[in-house]
Formats: structure tokens, C-alpha cells, sequence
């Protein structure tokens, strides 16, 4: 079903974009490889690891790129030749931005479902943005090859919640290449050509960037309107940034220069820019001169979610921190960051993430790609406090907040969220934000998808509450407690007036900082027991005696003690045990650099990060 | 020169072992005493001024085995007038027949495997004996003549009480052994006694009752009149185990057998564990690689010296260790030893650095303070 809108006027194969959305271990890269391989993409014996997942393809000067698009040639039923596209989606919700970008360079999504697990949490949820996005969705069934495979109940399961009849779906195995043949039959007969022309002014979707060394900023873009050739100048709509075309081409999977791009195509382009925050995903690229008038769609940087102070545990590795900080965030323009310092903690960076998977990501790799060991601490927002001496002080380290016999007035920043979910949700998620001192405004009915189901029904609630409760574990929580499948957005709407008391940890009688938090009066007291009680699994017990208490002002309101260790000993030393004794006293030793030293208390940095994940 | 010969075979594998011991391979003996003569002639020469047969249980060897073996050492090495001569035996394997039989062959050191006197405890850890067959055996022993019994005890059982330790060091001291070796029991992954303590079959050890349980052994025996000169051994006036003080005080030695070690000239050499390995090795007279074969960098040689020689009560002299490694050794450690200090572990007495009553039982923190790095 060609129209003539296919690419009018350029020799051109007929072209299908479209993504694999899928569960995780649902089988997404395997039906990638087995569409590669028989497209004739690359051989069997060619596609190494998974060709989407680890694509880290390396050319004669060592330059690595990862593939997120990759053009497949494929000869229907018809005669004809296609050029299908598969762009790859990034796998967890937290990144659902980069979702949502990448499914905008698409028309279709083959949506993979597992024959025995059926329809889980991200598949739903990524369906959901694939439906906003008005894409073809075939159903896919994987893994009909497995002896515990269900594809009778699926097929029912995907009737009646998403509403297609089962001879919509398809039954594959992308492992065996059972019914993939077919797939692809259906990709160039059900997902619709390209909308768009080649003689209108350029408009491309840049829906995923990347560094590289030698090429800057690598763009990958879908181009909805005109053409791109090498030495075009361009311009970023949203961010202004304007570039030279180095290079432009496609992936087949390795980088492949072409010609030109034109309307309808993916591929990227060399800017030579020098970091992914210059080109931000989501932005739309047109010429500089006689460009697009509007773009393609609205873009809005993704938003921190989740705040967390960083900081080395031994302090000569400041320096080693920030560059490793820098090079991190070439590739990764959703993490912000600023300097903070800490009485006790030294100096460090306050950091936003994605989400708490984000945050884990993060620091597992400027761990290990950097060889550091860091203290992730628990997060603050600016509070406005008013003295009694009619002094207005912004404080943002809990430390610097002023004694409460001095203080006139705190104000803190409140957000307006919007949590769109399926109707079923509601009530945990209610229970969620009231426990998060938040205060429900309403609640809009989104409508039902194709023919309902069980998880049709989507509405966005909003609700009012201090950005403070939103900073650590709320967005995991409101994830948990909707199976995934509800979002969370937010808007900054203020400061208001807030009743706020600092709990202090104090640790063998030194107030830590990196534990101090502010918190309702009237919370104190079970915040300070379930950190002292937290704290007192966390610390090893030490040479001497550690009382561990919670304070506020000078109050204490929660005490653990940590007994001094009696017992650290190796009964037999004998000749054969010489050398292993001294294996296990330098592990002891290099166990306590993961330590940070306070008040003489050896703590583990581990115990920082639990700390913060107490709500 | 010392020598150590390693006999790595047992009746059945204890509860809480992971030593190099193969159970129920009797039958491997005579062609793992051939073995070891070869090896033993790769080695010969020195003169020795003590010799150790350890295990596994080296009491399964016959009296004619150990003889024939004992004449074969003394046919390669000088074996010193008055060297000390250990065996370790396991009271369920000994008679008045065999340790007559020993005596005569000339094993002037017994050490006894008793682990404890309490049945209950003995039944825990898997020993073949009973507790009377300890006071049985410690009684045969000294019929035959052997005047110089060392008693091998564990405490930190779990669910072991101080009252049960108290008893058990009391019915030892009571049979007066010259020698006591005390050890708190390392719970090792794998053994069948971990698992039951991670299946919550018994109870998980507590470190406290530990650390009590040694500082009562430690005031029982002093007053008792034994020498504590090690952290876990002690002893009667001059009945120091020569052996062992060896290793502690870094003299050079040899070890022949399966996972014997060696340490000579900062050279420490290790055979194979594998009984199989070793057979074969020595079965066409090869020469054996060793399993693992380090040459001490002089500061890890200096570390070792210092952490092995604070084992003992008397602690090190400072001087002297300096000396032979050409530095100044309360210069070199000076932050060391003042935290250690400070922290009530360590103190310097007359030219001497030693652990305190609570350094030794802290001694691992003490220690790696002393490594390089």
C-alpha cells in the first residue's frame, strides 16, 4: 500500500520507521538480530553480541559509536524494496523522555510480548506514549518456541487490555525466526509511509546525541521534511546552537556516510560540537537560512526528579570527582550538577538525576569507570528563613539553618504534580501523596484506549506538595505502587510558609551533616529513631564505644549505641598460614579506605546512601 | 632448620574443618610415604633442631610407618641431640601399645586434638573420640613416658556458654598438660558446620562470649602457673613449643608434603594441596612446582616479621628487628604505634613493643596497620 507520498520525487526505496517496544527479557534484541540477519543486514556469523545492546563498533582509528538506528533492506512480497528503519528504545521508565523522543522519529511500534508472561509494566506504559504518539502498533507474541508458552492466554490477555483481535497479533519466535518472515510482511503492510516532503524546509528530529572524540556530537535524527547533505548549515530550533554538517549518514549498523538524508529517512549527522548538552534530544534541526518556521514538537529538557549530594570519601579525590563528573555528563545531558560543600563531607557536587535507577547508574559508573569511592548523601531544596532579627537568609546545606529560638519564618518551595495513571492506581497513589504532605486539587479523565481493558481508563491527578517530600524515594514509590505504569511531572509554584524543624545526627557525639535533615516537628522523633536504628546495622562496631543520636536543636530525641569491638583475632598462625593471614589483613586494610572518617568513627559509604533511601 | 612433614590423612572429616586432610584414603598411605622420602631427598642437608608431624592425623601412620620415616630423615638430615620431635595425634586413634611404640621411636612432643571435653560439643564438631577417651589417652601417653603433652582446645562454639568453657579448661588443667594451644573457632564456608549455622540449625556465634571466654582461659592458667607466650598458646615453665616459637621469631624452615610450606632466606614456598597431584608428582620422581612460590619484598618481610613476633607475649625488641632490616622501627611505625597506644592495644616496655591483654584479642587490628602501602 504505497502512495504516493513516498518520498515523491526522490530514488528512494519506500521507507517504514518503527521501534521494538518491549518488557524487559521479553526478547526485544533477539528479534532486532533475527531482523538483521534476515534482511541480509549482516550474516549470522557477523552479528556478534546482541547488535542493539552492546553495538560498540570500533573503526581503523578506534572510534567507538554506539548504533541506535539501523537501516535494514528488505525485498517484499510485492517486488518491492523497503528500507526499514528500527531505532532502538531505551529500556527503563526513568528514561521515558528519551521514549517519548525516540518513538516521535517512528510511525510504528512492534510491540513484543512475552508468550508466557504476558503483558507486564513497561510494556503497558510504553504503549501508552506509543498510542500518544499516534503510532501503528502490531502486536507481537515472542517465544511461542518455549515449552511453558501461553499464547492462547496472551492473546485473550491483549484482547481485553488493549483492545486488538488476536488476528492483529503475530506469533513469532524470534529465537527459532518462526513467523519473522511474516513480521516483516507486516511491517511494510500495516505501519504507514512517512508523512512529509523532501521539497519543503528542513525539519529533522534529533532523537538521540551522542560524543565522540574526533566527530563532536554525533546527532541521530529523523528527517520529517527537506534533506541534509554534508556541509549544510544548520541550526537547533530550541537550544539556537548552530553547526556545520561534518558527515551525514545511516547505521547499517556501523556508520555508513552518505550523500544526503532527506524527508522520511533516519540516520545522523557529525556537528563537531563539543558536548550532547549543545544538542539536546527532543530539538528540532532545520537550515539557517530559509529554515523551518516551527518545530517539530514542543521540547522541554528533561527535569531532575531525584537530588543527591556527591561527594569523595577521601578528599584528595575532589579533582578525580569533577573531571569524572564533566566526561559523564558529555554523554548524559539529563544529569545537572553544582558544587556543594559539607563541614564534615568536605567538597563535593549536589546532583539530579532521572529517578533513583538513574542516581544508581551514575554513581555505579563514576565508581568503577573512575575508580572512586564516593558518599551519595541525602538531598536538600533552598529554604527561605526569615530571622527574628528580620534578616531574609536563603539556606540550602541544613547546617547553615539558624537556631530555632532565631527564626521568625520558614518558607519552603512547593510543586503543582501531575501523576497520569490508570484508574485502578488511585487509591495507593492518594496515599502516597497525602503521606507526602501533599494536598489533592483534582482529578481529569483522560478517556480509553482502542476498545478499553482493564488499564484503559488513565487519569491525571494533581496535587499541591512541598518539593522537599518529592526528593528522594517518592518517584520509586509512585512507580511501585502503580506497577510502572504511572508518570509524574511537576511545576515549581512557590514558597509557603512551612512549620520545619532540622534533625541532626550526631555520630560519637560529632553532628554529621550529610544526615541532617529538615523535617516537620511533629516527624521528628520517628525520623531520629529510624536512623539511628538504621545506622547502628550500617556501622561496624568500632574500637571504643559509638553513641549514635538524633537531635533537634539541642534535644535529643532518638539513642542507639554501637558496643565497642572486643573480638577481632586470628586464632592460628602457623608457618602454612603465614601468607594468607596477610592477604586477609591487606583486605582489611583497603576495606577501610570505603570507609569515611568521622569523629574517629569508621563509616562505610554504603551507610550514606542507605540513610538517604529512609523517606 | 626446622622440618615439617605433613600427614593429610583422617578417619573422617570433622564438622568444622577446612584443612588439607582427605578422609577415608587410608589405603593411599604407603604410596604417599614413598613420596615423601623422594621429596625429602630433594631437600636434605640441614641440621635440624626440630621436627613436627602434622595433619590431618599423622596417629594413623603404624608404628613401623613412622619409624621407617623417622630413620629416612635422619639418614638425610642431622637430626640435633635434644631436637624437639612432635607428633600430633588424635586420641580416638591411640592405644598404650602405639604410644610405647612412639616413645621408643623417638616422638619426645605429643599434641593431643582434644578440642573439648564435653561430649555434647565433641558430638557438634564431629570428633571420633569422646571426652573420656581424651582423659584415656593424656593417661596412656604419660605411661609411655611422654613427658611433654601439648593439649589442643576450641572455644566460641556455638551456643557455648562460659560456665561449659570454664569446665572444660578446668578438667584439662586438671590432667596438667605441660602445653595448652586454645583456639576460637574460625567458622569457615563450606563446612558442614556453617551451613547448619546458616540454616539456623544452631546458633550463630557470638563474638562476646567469646572474648570472654579467652580472658577467662587467660586468668585461669596464669594463675594456674602457664606461660602465656603466644596468642593461643601456653605453657609450663621451658615447654614453649621450639617448632612453632620457630615460626613466630621468622626462622627459616622446611616443609615436606601436601600444602606444607617452606620459608627460607624470604623465600616462602608452598606445596599442592592435592593429595593426587603430589602423588603423581613424585611417582616418576619428578620435581615438584610449587604451588605457590613468593619472594618477599624486604618490606613485606619487615611487616611479617613485626605482626609474627607481636604474637608472642613477650612482643619484639625493636632494636634487634630494626637492626637486621637497617631501619629504625619506632621511627618508621611512630603513627602506628601511637594510635595503638592511645587505643590501650600496644605498649612499649623496655626496649620491647607488645599487645596488651585486649590488643591480643584485637590483634588483626592491630596488625594491619603494619602492612606497607
Amino acid at each position: 500500500m504505497t502512495t504516493s507520498s513516498d518520498n515523491q520525487g526522490v530514488e528512494q526505496a519506500p521507507i517504514r520507521n518503527f521501534c521494538i517496544i518491549a518488557h524487559i527479557d521479553h526478547g526485544k534484541s533477539t528479534l532486532a538480530d533475527r531482523l538483521i540477519e534476515l534482511t541480509g543486514t549482516l550474516r549470522r556469523e557477523d552479528i556478534g553480541e546482541q547488535v542493539l545492546d552492546s553495538m560498540e563498533l570500533e573503526r581503523e582509528r578506534g572510534i567507538t559509536i554506539k548504533a541506535k538506528a539501523i537501516r535494514l533492506r528488505y525485498r517484499a512480497g510485492d517486488g518491492r524494496a523497503y528500507r526499514l528503519n528500527l531505532i532502538d528504545t531505551p529500556g527503563h521508565v526513568d528514561f521515558s523522555y528519551e521514549v517519548s523522543r525516540t518513538l516521535a522519529a517512528c510511525e510504528g511500534a512492534l510491540l513484543v510480548i512475552d508468550a508466557t508472561q504476558g503483558i507486564q509494566a513497561q510494556t503497558l506504559a510504553n504503549t501508552y506514549i506509543a498510542m500518544e504518539h499516534n503510532l501503528e502498533v502490531i502486536p507481537v507474541v515472542n517465544k511461542i518456541d518455549l515449552p511453558g508458552s501461553e499464547p492462547g492466554r496472551v492473546l485473550a490477555e491483549i484482547e481485553s487490555v488493549l483492545g486488538y483481535k488476536p488476528n492483529q497479533v503475530l506469533l513469532i519466535s524470534a529465537k527459532t525466526g518462526q513467523g519473522v518472515p511474516q513480521l516483516l510482511e507486516e511491517i511494510t503492510k500495516r505501519i504507514p509511509p512517512p508523512q512529509g516532503s523532501p521539497a519543503k524546509p528542513l525539519r529533522a528530529l534529533i532523537f538521540d546525541s551522542r560524543y565522540d572524540a574526533y566527530k563532536g556530537v554525533i546527532a541521530y535524527l529523523r528527517v520529517v521534511d527537506g534533506r541534509i547533505a554534508r556541509g549544510d548549515r544548520l541550526r537547533l530550533m530550541g537550544q539556537g546552537t548552530e553547526l556545520e554538517v561534518l558527515e551525514v549518514g545511516y547505521f547499517a549498523p556501523e556508520m555508513r556516510p552518505e550523500k544526503e538524508l532527506a524527508a522520511g529517512d533516519v540516520g545522523y549527522i557529525a556537528t563537531g560540537l563539543k558536548s550532547v548538552g549543545e544538542c539536546h534530544v527532543g530539538d528540532t534541526v532545520t537550515t539557517t537560512v530559509d529554515g523551518a518556521a516551527r518545530t517539530l514538537i514542543g521540547y522541554h529538557p528533561p527535569k531532575p526528579m531525584v537530588f543527591a549530594g556527591i561527594y569523595p570519601t577521601q578528599p584528595e579525590d575532589y579533582q578525580g570527582l569533577r573531571d569524572a563528573i564533566e566526561k559523564l555528563s558529555l554523554n548524559d545531558a539529563s544529569l545537572s550538577y553544582e558544587p556543594e560543600s559539607s563541614p564534615v563531607l568536605g567538597n563535593g557536587f549536589r546532583c539530579g538525576f532521572l529517578g533513583l535507577l538513574h542516581l544508581d547508574i551514575v554513581v555505579e559508573r563514576l565508581e568503577r569507570e573512575f575508580s572512586l569511592a564516593l558518599v551519595v548523601t541525602v538531598p536538600g531544596v533552598k529554604f527561605l528563613v526569615t530571622t527574628t532579627g528580620a534578616q531574609k537568609l536563603t539556606v540550602v546545606n541544613p547546617s547553615d539553618f539558624p537556631d530555632p529560638a532565631e527564626i521568625e519564618k520558614t518558607e519552603e518551595p512547593w510543586v503543582k504534580i501531575s501523576v497520569i495513571t490508570p484508574s485502578g492506581f488511585i487509591g495507593p497513589l492518594m496515599e502516597l501523596v497525602m503521606a507526602s504532605e501533599g494536598s489533592y486539587q483534582h482529578t481529569e479523565y483522560l478517556g480509553q484506549f482502542k476498545s478499553g481493558g482493564e488499564l484503559g481508563q488513565r487519569v491525571r491527578l494533581e496535587y499541591e506538595m512541598p518539593l522537599r517530600a518529592m526528593l528522594t524515594t517518592f518517584y520509586d514509590q509512585l512507580k511501585s505502587r502503580s506497577r510502572g505504569y504511572a508518570s509524574l511531572d511537576y511545576e515549581f509554584i512557590g514558597y509557603r510558609e512551612a512549620k520545619l524543624v532540622k534533625l541532626d545526627i550526631l555520630v560519637n557525639e560529632v553532628a554529621v551533616d550529610a544526615f541532617s535533615r529538615i523535617v516537620p516537628p511533629e516527624k521528628a522523633h520517628e525520623a531520629g529513631r529510624a536512623m539511628v536504628a538504621r545506622l547502628k546495622e550500617l556501622i561496624p562496631r568500632q574500637l571504643f564505644k559509638v553513641p549514635l543520636q538524633a537531635a533537634v536543636g539541642g534535644r535529643i530525641v532518638a539513642r542507639e549505641d554501637i558496643a565497642a569491638k572486643r573480638k577481632d583475632v586470628l586464632a592460628k598462625c602457623y608457618g602454612g598460614d603465614v601468607t594468607r593471614k596477610r592477604k586477609l589483613l591487606e583486605k582489611q586494610k583497603e576495606g577501610k579506605k570505603k570507609m569515611k572518617s568521622i569523629g574517629r568513627v569508621e563509616v562505610p559509604k554504603e551507610a550514606f546512601l542507605e540513610v538517604m533511601k529512609l523517606s | 632448620m626446622s622440618l615439617y612433614i605433613h600427614i593429610p590423612f583422617c578417619r573422617s572429616k570433622c564438622r568444622y574443618c577446612s584443612f588439607t586432610s582427605y578422609a577415608r584414603r587410608e589405603a593411599d598411605i604407603p604410596t604417599y610415604l614413598k613420596a615423601l622420602k623422594r621429596e625429602l631427598k630433594q631437600r636434605a642437608g640441614d641440621s635440624l633442631r626440630s621436627l613436627y608431624f602434622g595433619g590431618g592425623t599423622p596417629s594413623l601412620l603404624k608404628a613401623g610407618q613412622l619409624g621407617d620415616l623417622l630413620e629416612n630423615v635422619a639418614s638425610l638430615f642431622n637430626v640435633e641431640r635434644g631436637a624437639e620431635i612432635t607428633m600430633e595425634a588424635n586420641p580416638g586413634t591411640v592405644d598404650k601399645a602405639y604410644l610405647a611404640a612412639i616413645r621408643r621411636l623417638g616422638i619426645n612432643r605429643l599434641s593431643l586434638g582434644v578440642q573439648s571435653l564435653n561430649d555434647r560439643e565433641l558430638k557438634l564438631l564431629g570428633r571420633i573420640h569422646t571426652a573420656e577417651e581424651a582423659a584415656e589417652a593424656v593417661k596412656m601417653a604419660r605411661e609411655a613416658g611422654l613427658d611433654n603433652l601439648n593439649m589442643d582446645l576450641i572455644y566460641g562454639l556455638p551456643g557455648q556458654t562460659l560456665d561449659q568453657w570454664r569446665e572444660t579448661l578446668g578438667e584439662a588443667v586438671r590432667m596438667a598438660p605441660e602445653h595448652l594451644s586454645l583456639y576460637g573457632l574460625s567458622l569457615e564456608e563450606g563446612t558442614p558446620l556453617e551451613r547448619d549455622i546458616q540454616n539456623k540449625l544452631l546458633p550463630a556465634l557470638d563474638p562476646d562470649t567469646s572474648a570472654d571466654q579467652y580472658e577467662l582461659a587467660e586468668d585461669l592458667l596464669t594463675a594456674q602457673g602457664y606461660s602465656h607466650y603466644e596468642i593461643s598458646n601456653w605453657a609450663k615453665a621451658g615447654r614453649e613449643s621450639r617448632h612453632n616459637l620457630g615460626y613466630w621469631q621468622s626462622q627459616p624452615y622446611i616443609g615436606i608434603g601436601v600444602a606444607a610450606h617452606s620459608f627460607i632466606g624470604g623465600h616462602r614456598t608452598a606445596n599442592t594441596s592435592d593429595l593426587d597431584k603430589y602423588l603423581a608428582a613424585f611417582a616418576n620422581d619428578s620435581q615438584l612446582l610449587p604451588e605457590m612460590d613468593e619472594m618477599l619484598s624486604p618490606q613485606i618481610e619487615l611487616a611479617e616479621t613485626v605482626i609474627l613476633g607481636l604474637r608472642l607475649g613477650e612482643g619484639i625488641d625493636t632494636d634487634k628487628i630494626g637492626q637486621k632490616f637497617g631501619v629504625n622501627l619506632l621511627s618508621r611505625y611512630r603513627p602506628q604505634i601511637g594510635e595503638m597506644a592511645e587505643a590501650g592495644l600496644l605498649e612499649r616496655t623496655g626496649g620491647r613493643l607488645k599487645l596488651t591483654r585486649r590488643g591480643r584479642l584485637l590483634s588483626n587490628e592491630v596488625f594491619w596497620r603494619f602492612l606497607p602501602g
